[in-house]
C-alpha cells in the first residue's frame, strides 16, 4: 500500500534536512494543533474518559443509582466468563456476523459487476442497490417486520409460505440478516462499484487482444485488482456485524426474540446496565467485548501486514 | 449577492445576538413551565407510566382532583412502559432528584431499594385522607409492606382472563342459563370446550388466542395455573428452591397440548381474532376496553381453575414515594392526599378494565353495573403472584430469565420436562444473585432503613 512506502521514505528525507525540519514540524504542531484541539477535546471527553471509567467501574460493583461502589477487584470479569447468557449472547453476534459477512461480501461484488456493466439508466440501479443505506434503523427494523408478518407480511404471501420468521427460533436470526443484507449492502457495494471503475481499461483491452474470454477477464484481472477493496469490506463488515443492535431489537420489539435467540452482546451489555442496574457488571463485559473487537481488528491487520510482506 | 452589504462580520454578529436572544426565551419558557398554576401553593410532582385509555382516565382522575383541590397544583408527567421507566425512576431518585410521587408496579418494589430509593409511606397521614388498611384485600396489602413499613399504595389489580364471545358459545352449547360460560373445572373439561367451541367457530380462526410465543404472557399464565397446582417458588425464608417440577411439567403440558391439538396457532394476532369471532382468547383485563369498543357481544372470567382451584396471574399498580432526602411538609401531605384520592376514586380507572384495589369501589352499586368487570371481580381474591423477592415484578429479572423457557416448551422446542429443570435450575441461580441495588440475595433482603 502508498502508506507504508511513506513511511518507509519520510525518515530518510528527515535526516537530510534534520535541523530545518525540527523548526518546521514545531511551528506546524502550533498552527496545527490549534486546528486538532477541538477535536481532541472531544475525542478526550467522549472516547477517552468513557473507557477510563468503564475500565474502573468494571472493578466495581457500581449501581445504576450510583451511590458509592465497592472496589471488587476481578470478581466481575470471573463471574462474566462463567455467565452463560453472556456467552450465549456473544454467540449469537458472532453467528450474525458470520452469516452476514460473506453474504454481503459477494452480493455487494455482484451488485457492483452489474450497475459496473449494465448501459441503461446507470444511475436508477446505483439509487436503488445504495438507496436502503440512507434509512435510519428504526424505520428498517418496522418494515421488516411488516415483512416478516406471517399473516399479512409480503415475504410469506410471494414464497406462498407459513414461516414464523420472528416468533421462531430457528428463523429468528436469519430474519435480521435478510433485514440487514438488504439494508446496508449498498455501503459495501458502493466500494466495490468505486474500485471497479479504478481498474484501468487498457488492461481488459490487452487481455481482450490476447484472447481472454470474460470470465477469464473477471478472474485474473477484476478479482486480483479488487483484492484490497475486499479486505477492506470484510473488515469494515466483520467490525459493524459484531456490533449488531438496533435493527434486531426493533424487529423484536425491545426485547431478546424468540427464546432469547436474537440477544446480541450489545442488547446484553445493555440489559446488564439499565434494567439490571448493574454498571459495574455491565462495564466488565463491555470491556471484554472491546478486546474481542480490538483482537478481531489487530488480526486483521497483521494478517494485511504478513500478506504484503510475503507478496514482496 | 443581492446584499452586498452584509459582511461576514455583520453575519457572525446577527447570529450570535439571535443565539443569545434564542437562549433567553428558553431560560424564559423553563421559568414559566416551573411557576405555579394561579392560586395553588404547593406543587405535587407525578410520574406514571400510563398512556392510551389509562393514561385518558388516569388524566380525567388528575383533572377532578385540580378541581377539588385549587391549592394543590399537579405536574404529572407519562413517562415510556417498561424498563425505561424503572431505570429513570432509580436514577431520578439516586440523584435526589425524583418526583413526589410515582407509580410502579408493586412486584418491583421488594428490589426497588425500599428505604433508600422509595420513601414509606405515612399511614396515619393515608388515614386522614380516608384511606386504610381494612380497605384493602389484605393478600395485597401484606405485598407492599416491607419491614413493617408500608412502600406502596397499590391503586388496582390487574389479571389474565379468559375472554369468550357469547355468540359464538351460544351457538356450541356452551353458555349457561345465566349467559355466562358453563363452569370448567378440569382439564378435560376444558378441552371439551375448546372442542365444542371450534366446531362453531369461523373457518380460519384458531379456538384460543394463548400468546403460545410471547414470553410474558406465558411466564403469567404458568405462574396462574402452577399456583392452582399448589405449587411455590421459594421457602418462607428465600433460602431453598421449592420448585416442584412435576407440577411444572403437569403445567407445560397443559399450555402445549393447546398449540399440538391445534386450538392455537402460536404467532397468531390474538386479540384481532377475537374481534373478528374466535371464540377464547387469554388476555390481560386491559383488554376490555379494545373489546367493548368494538362493541363484541362478550364476557370475561379468571383463568379457569382447570387444576381444581381458582388463582389467575395478577401484578399491581401501585402508587410509590421517590426517595427525596428533604421529603416532608405541604408537598408530601400532597403527594400522600392526591394518592389517596386516586385510590378512593378508581371507579373510572375500572373502565380501563383494571379492579380497583380500594374495596368499597367494589362494593358500590355503579361497579356492579360494570360489564364484564362485575364478572372477574373475585380474582381479587385469587391472586397467583411472583414471589415477593428483588428480582420478581412486572417486566422484572425473573420474568426475562424463566419467560423464554415456558416459551420453549410452550411452542415445543424443549420437552416439558426439561424446560421445568432449566426453570428450577434458574431460579436457583436468581436466589443466590445479590441485588445490585444494595449487595443483598433475596434472603437477606428486607429494606434498607
Amino acid at each position: 500500500m502508498t502508506t507504508s512506502a511513506q513511511t518507509v521514505r519520510a525518515p530518510a528525507r528527515a535526516r537530510t534536512a534534520a535541523a530545518g525540519a525540527t523548526v518546521r514540524r514545531k511551528q506546524g504542531f502550533q498552527h496545527g494543533g490549534w486546528f486538532v484541539a477541538p477535536f481532541l477535546a472531544l475525542f478526550a471527553l467522549f472516547v477517552i474518559w468513557p473507557l477510563l471509567r468503564g475500565l474502573y467501574l468494571s472493578l466495581t460493583d457500581a449501581n445504576i443509582s450510583g451511590d458509592a461502589a465497592h472496589f471488587i477487584g476481578l470478581d466481575n470479569y470471573r463471574e462474566a466468563l462463567n455467565d452463560p447468557l453472556m456467552w450465549d449472547s456473544l454467540g449469537h453476534s458472532a453467528y450474525f456476523t458470520l452469516l452476514v459477512v460473506p453474504c454481503i461480501t459477494v452480493l455487494a461484488f455482484l451488485l457492483a459487476m452489474l450497475a459496473h456493466h449494465i448501459e441503461r439508466a446507470k444511475w436508477l440501479w446505483r439509487l436503488c442497490f445504495f438507496a436502503p443505506f440512507l434509512l435510519p434503523s428504526t424505520v428498517t427494523g418496522n418494515l421488516w417486520q411488516w415483512l416478516f408478518n406471517p399473516g399479512t407480511g409480503m415475504v410469506n404471501h410471494v414464497f406462498g409460505i407459513e414461516t414464523p420468521w420472528l416468533t421462531d427460533k430457528s428463523y429468528a436470526m436469519l430474519a435480521v440478516v435478510i433485514c440487514t443484507l438488504w439494508w446496508t449492502v449498498g455501503f459495501s457495494f458502493l466500494l466495490y462499484l468505486a474500485a471497479l471503475q479504478g481498474i484501468p481499461a487498457h488492461l481488459y483491452e490487452a487481455a481482450k487482444l490476447d484472447g481472454a474470454n470474460a470470465w477469464h477477464r473477471m478472474v485474473h484481472i477484476t478479482l486480483p485488482m479488487l483484492r484490497n477493496i475486499t479486505g477492506l469490506v470484510v473488515a469494515l463488515q466483520i467490525l459493524a456485524s459484531l456490533q449488531v443492535f438496533d435493527q434486531a431489537v426493533v424487529m423484536m420489539d425491545f426485547g431478546p426474540g424468540p427464546e432469547d435467540s436474537t440477544r446480541t452482546f450489545v442488547q446484553y451489555t445493555l440489559e446488564q446496565g439499565f434494567t439490571s442496574y448493574r454498571v459495574g457488571y455491565a462495564s466488565a463485559i463491555s470491556i471484554i467485548f472491546f478486546v474481542i473487537i480490538a483482537a478481531v481488528a489487530l488480526a486483521r491487520m497483521w494478517l494485511l501486514r504478513n500478506r504484503e510482506e510475503g507478496g514482496r | 449577492m443581492g446584499r452586498p452589504d452584509l459582511n461576514r462580520r455583520q453575519l457572525l454578529g446577527g447570529l450570535g445576538g439571535l443565539l443569545v436572544a434564542g437562549s433567553f426565551g428558553f431560560a424564559a419558557l423553563g421559568t414559566g413551565a416551573d411557576a405555579l398554576a394561579a392560586g395553588a401553593q404547593t406543587r405535587v410532582r407525578y410520574w406514571n407510566l400510563f398512556s392510551g385509555g389509562d393514561g385518558y382516565n388516569m388524566i380525567a382522575m388528575l383533572d377532578s382532583f385540580r378541581e377539588e383541590n385549587p391549592g394543590i397544583d399537579v405536574k404529572d408527567s407519562t413517562l415510556q412502559w417498561g424498563s425505561p421507566f424503572y431505570t429513570k425512576l432509580a436514577m431520578a431518585a439516586a440523584g435526589n432528584r425524583a418526583p413526589d410521587l410515582g407509580v410502579m408496579h408493586l412486584g418491583r418494589v421488594t428490589g426497588f431499594a425500599p428505604g433508600r430509593l422509595l420513601d414509606p409511606w405515612d399511614v396515619e397521614l393515608l388515614a386522614k385522607y380516608g384511606v386504610r388498611e381494612a380497605d384493602f384485600n389484605p393478600v395485597l396489602w401484606k405485598r407492599a409492606v416491607i419491614d413493617g413499613k408500608l412502600y406502596a399504595l397499590p391503586l388496582d389489580i390487574h389479571v389474565q382472563l379468559c375472554f369468550y364471545r357469547k355468540d359464538v358459545l351460544k351457538k356450541a352449547g356452551l353458555l349457561g342459563d345465566d349467559g355466562r360460560i358453563v363452569p370448567v373445572t378440569s382439564t378435560d373439561e376444558w378441552f371439551d370446550v375448546l372442542k365444542e367451541a371450534k366446531k362453531a367457530t369461523k373457518k380460519g380462526l384458531q379456538t384460543l388466542g394463548l400468546h403460545a410465543n410471547d414470553q410474558n404472557f406465558m411466564w403469567w399464565f404458568f405462574v396462574a395455573f402452577y399456583t392452582q397446582l399448589g405449587g411455590t417458588f421459594f421457602n418462607a425464608a428465600d433460602t431453598e428452591v421449592t420448585f416442584d417440577t412435576d407440577k411444572a411439567v403437569q403445567v407445560l403440558q397443559f399450555l402445549r397440548r393447546h398449540v399440538t391439538d391445534g386450538y392455537s396457532t402460536a404467532g397468531a394476532a390474538d386479540g384481532e381474532q377475537f374481534i373478528n369471532g374466535a371464540p377464547f382468547t387469554w388476555e390481560g383485563n386491559w383488554s376490555v376496553p379494545v373489546f367493548s369498543g368494538a362493541k363484541l357481544d362478550y364476557g370475561a372470567t379468571p383463568l379457569p381453575p382447570v387444576f381444581g382451584r381458582q388463582a389467575t396471574h395478577a401484578e399491581s399498580h401501585s402508587f410509590v414515594l421517590p426517595h427525596q432526602s428533604d421529603r416532608g411538609g405541604a408537598t408530601n401531605e400532597g403527594a400522600h392526599r392526591l394518592a389517596a384520592y386516586v385510590v378512593k376514586h378508581a371507579r373510572q380507572w375500572a373502565a380501563g378494565g383494571h379492579i380497583p384495589a380500594y374495596t368499597p369501589t367494589l362494593s358500590t352499586a355503579a361497579y356492579k353495573k360494570l360489564s364484564p368487570q362485575n364478572e372477574y371481580v373475585s380474582a381479587m381474591d385469587h391472586q397467583a403472584t411472583e414471589p415477593k423477592v428483588w428480582f420478581a415484578g412486572s417486566t422484572g429479572i425473573l420474568a426475562q430469565r424463566v419467560g423464554p423457557v415456558v416459551v420453549s416448551a410452550s411452542m415445543g422446542s424443549a420437552k416439558p420436562e426439561s424446560a421445568a429443570r432449566r426453570m428450577k435450575s434458574t431460579l436457583a441461580q436468581l436466589l443466590a444473585m445479590k441485588n445490585p441495588m444494595d449487595g443483598h440475595t433475596a434472603a437477606q433482603g428486607g429494606a434498607l432503613a
